[in-house]
């Protein structure tokens, strides 16, 4: 009982970065920007939230700069595409490539520092609900409010103009034009909010999961949130089921090397959701009828007017 | 400018060139290079090779002249080096294990210039190895934590290899040896639960993993990553930590009892000496406490003065060379006789060891 408590604890506690990176993405993806940049964007917010929250003491505060920090990386990466309309795939690496190179230039004097972050809410009453007290109390704040984001986008995309000009920016940009939808301004507040939810990411890695900058410190999470996203087959509730699967993957890994027991070698668990999310794709492009969802349609394509 | 000036001017710089400063007679500057593993803030293994560099400066700053690069791993390794070589340093440190290779293939091609390797095994006519016998500090600092009665540690260790496994067979026997001077009951088999992150470095996944290990209820988190992270990990818990490498004290983690720390920079003014005075031979150096590569850092305020005691007593006979740590009988997990009694295991052994020690819980990952 204790172990199973464990696992889900860690699990939990250990997703939220990639639910968030992945959610800001997918947003990104259905309106037709794909952004390989989440990895950079991620870490540029790891230490402009870690550094703005140390700086003026408040997490709010924090969280923002994060949110600005890798923001403007996006904006970037929106203006070639957009714009400039320039290739999405070598412009996202680039990004990451510049987010990772600054974020260690620039984190440089605060390796090793402490600041503020985000503490477990046990020691409270909470530790006395039955069941699930033990299982919150590992938590912090940060990461259960993530959670609201599911629903948030679920609505956002589904039951709101917005919703329908973003997935109509990413499915078929001209017709979406020809009917009055300002795609470029989509597509760039698209790109910007995958940024956004990059930074926070990142910041969950620096403000909650483990405090303070440490140089690379998401550890290839950027990448795994892209895969997530096709795993999740664009759909923010698989996104969801994704990122838990991801903090399953990792609690497991901790729980087999703590008790000595490796049921599956952990390289096979590092690898498994890459694994997950290559079979998702065969899946995809196999079944003829979108049973899961499907690409967007115009993803990765430039979208030009004159055309 | 008139005639007159430019003419004095000439004069002038003529007689500065025919007569050089007196300085350029005497003896040529030592040109010292060093390949960093990573950065020089990186709290931990490359931390303390530029801690040893500072101090090499501090004693022969005058004399040499110091280069270094960071982050030179082994894709870069033979490039950086090389390149020291070409522009004629004197003396080039490669100062972590994947610079070996990359370094014997440039030691060949520049025999007039001497190459130092830490942690590797192999040396040429012009190229010595160095490392330190940290284990040692791991024995200390085991014996200081059995003096003190923890008996369920939680480490969190980094590769499967002989350094480590070593690292953690010392720090069991001082464990072992201090639980039992210290008078208290504990399980012989099962003192310290060994738990690895494959990586010498791996912040996030090294909290996670000293979380899980204090969330198991161990009494005491020994960290051995480059990185102070499960220390600050346990610390953040309210559970005590050994650290490793670098004072892990320094960078936060307020409940570390004691760190041993590399100290390299006697060797290297030792080795830029023998240079400078044309005495350097290829060696393969492996000091501990008797020449000071290895020290321990101060005391946490909790550890009792009669523990205090009993460790720098242990230390003293260490830094006279006296270092029975591996003195046999020492069985290994299963209970298999590997070091028979009235003998200890020679550095060969040391150096590729293979099994835990009784008392380890966990095991060594294919």
């Amino acid at each position: 009982m204790d172990d199973l408590i464990f696992i889900v604890a860690i699990t939990l506690k250990s997703s939220p970065a990639v639910l968030l990176a992945s959610l800001g993405e997918l947003i990104s993806e259905r309106g037709g920007i794909l952004n390989l940049g989440v990895e950079g964007m991620m870490l540029v917010g790891a230490l402009a939230g870690f550094v703005t929250a140390r700086q003026s003491a408040s997490l709010a505060l924090g969280l923002c700069g994060a949110m600005a920090a890798a923001g403007l990386l996006a904006l970037l990466h929106a203006f070639l595409c957009v714009h400039l309309r320039a290739d999405q795939v070598i412009s996202g690496l680039a990004v990451t490539i510049l987010g990772t190179g600054l974020s260690s230039f620039l984190g440089r004097p605060f390796i090793g520092q402490t600041g503020l972050h985000f503490s477990s809410i046990g020691g409270t009453w909470i530790d006395g609900l039955p069941l699930i007290g033990p299982l919150l109390a590992q938590q912090n704040l940060f990461g259960l409010l993530c959670l609201a984001a599911v629903p948030a986008l679920m609505y956002l995309l589904g039951r709101t103009w917005l919703g329908l000009y973003i997935r109509a920016a990413g499915q078929d940009p001209a017709a979406a034009d020809a009917a009055g939808v300002p795609v470029a301004a989509i597509r760039y507040g698209c790109t910007l909010f995958g940024g956004c939810m990059a930074g926070l990411a990142g910041a969950y890695l620096s403000l909650a999961y483990t405090p303070g900058w440490k140089e690379g410190m998401t550890g290839g999470q950027g990448w795994i949130a892209i895969a997530m996203v096709i795993f999740a087959t664009w759909h923010p509730l698989r996104a969801l089921l994704g990122a838990l699967l991801f903090g399953l993957l990792n609690a497991l890994q901790f729980y087999f090397q703590a008790t000595g027991i490796e049921l599956i070698p952990a390289y096979i668990l590092h690898m498994l959701p890459y694994l997950l999310t290559v079979g998702v794709l065969v899946l995809v492009t196999v079944l003829e009828k979108p049973v899961l969802g499907s690409v967007p349609g115009a993803l990765g394509k430039p979208f030009s007017r004159e055309e | 400018m008139n005639r007159r000036t430019l003419l004095a001017i000439t004069a002038i710089l003529s007689i500065l060139l025919a007569f050089p400063p007196a300085g350029r007679a005497q003896a040529k500057r030592i040109k010292v290079a060093f390949a960093l593993l990573w950065t020089i803030d990186d709290q931990g293994w490359t931390t303390a090779a530029y801690n040893g560099i500072e101090y090499l400066k501090k004693q022969l700053g005058d004399q040499i002249t110091v280069s270094y690069t960071e982050k030179v791993r082994a894709a870069d390794a033979e490039r950086v080096i090389r390149g020291y070589a070409r522009k004629g340093y004197d003396i080039i440190f490669g100062t972590t294990f994947e610079h070996m290779d990359p370094m014997l293939m440039v030691a060949r091609d520049f025999p007039k210039t001497v190459f130092e390797h830490c942690s590797g095994y192999k040396t040429a006519p012009n190229m010595g190895n160095y490392f330190a016998r940290m284990y040692q500090g791991e024995f200390l600092s085991g014996y200081l934590a059995g003096l003190m009665g923890f008996k369920n540690v939680g480490t969190v260790a980094t590769n499967p290899i002989p350094e480590p496994i070593r690292g953690i067979n010392a720090f069991t026997i001082g464990l072992l040896k201090g639980l039992r001077e210290s008078g208290r009951s504990y399980d012989a088999g099962h003192v310290n639960t060994v738990v690895w992150l494959k990586a010498w470095r791996d912040p996030i996944n090294e909290t996670t993993l000293a979380e899980t290990l204090i969330s198991r209820k161990h009494d005491l988190i020994r960290q051995m990553a480059d990185t102070p992270d499960s220390s600050l990990a346990a610390c953040a818990k309210g559970v005590p930590a050994i650290g490793y490498g670098a004072d892990a004290a320094k960078y936060g983690a307020k409940c570390v009892l004691v760190s041993p720390v590399w100290n390299w920079g006697p060797y290297f003014v030792k080795v830029v000496r023998q240079v400078q005075q044309h005495t350097w031979k290829p060696e393969a150096y492996w000091g501990g406490f008797d020449h000071h590569d290895i020290l321990l850092t101060a005391f946490n305020p909790s550890v009792p003065p009669a523990v205090r005691q009993k460790v720098l007593a242990q230390k003293a006979l260490l830094e006279k060379g006296i270092d029975t740590i591996f003195a046999g009988p020492l069985y290994d997990q299963h209970g298999k006789l590997r070091v028979p009694a009235g003998s200890k295991a020679s550095d060969k052994e040391l150096l590729t060891m293979r099994w835990l020690v009784k008392g380890v819980r966990g095991s060594i990952p294919d």
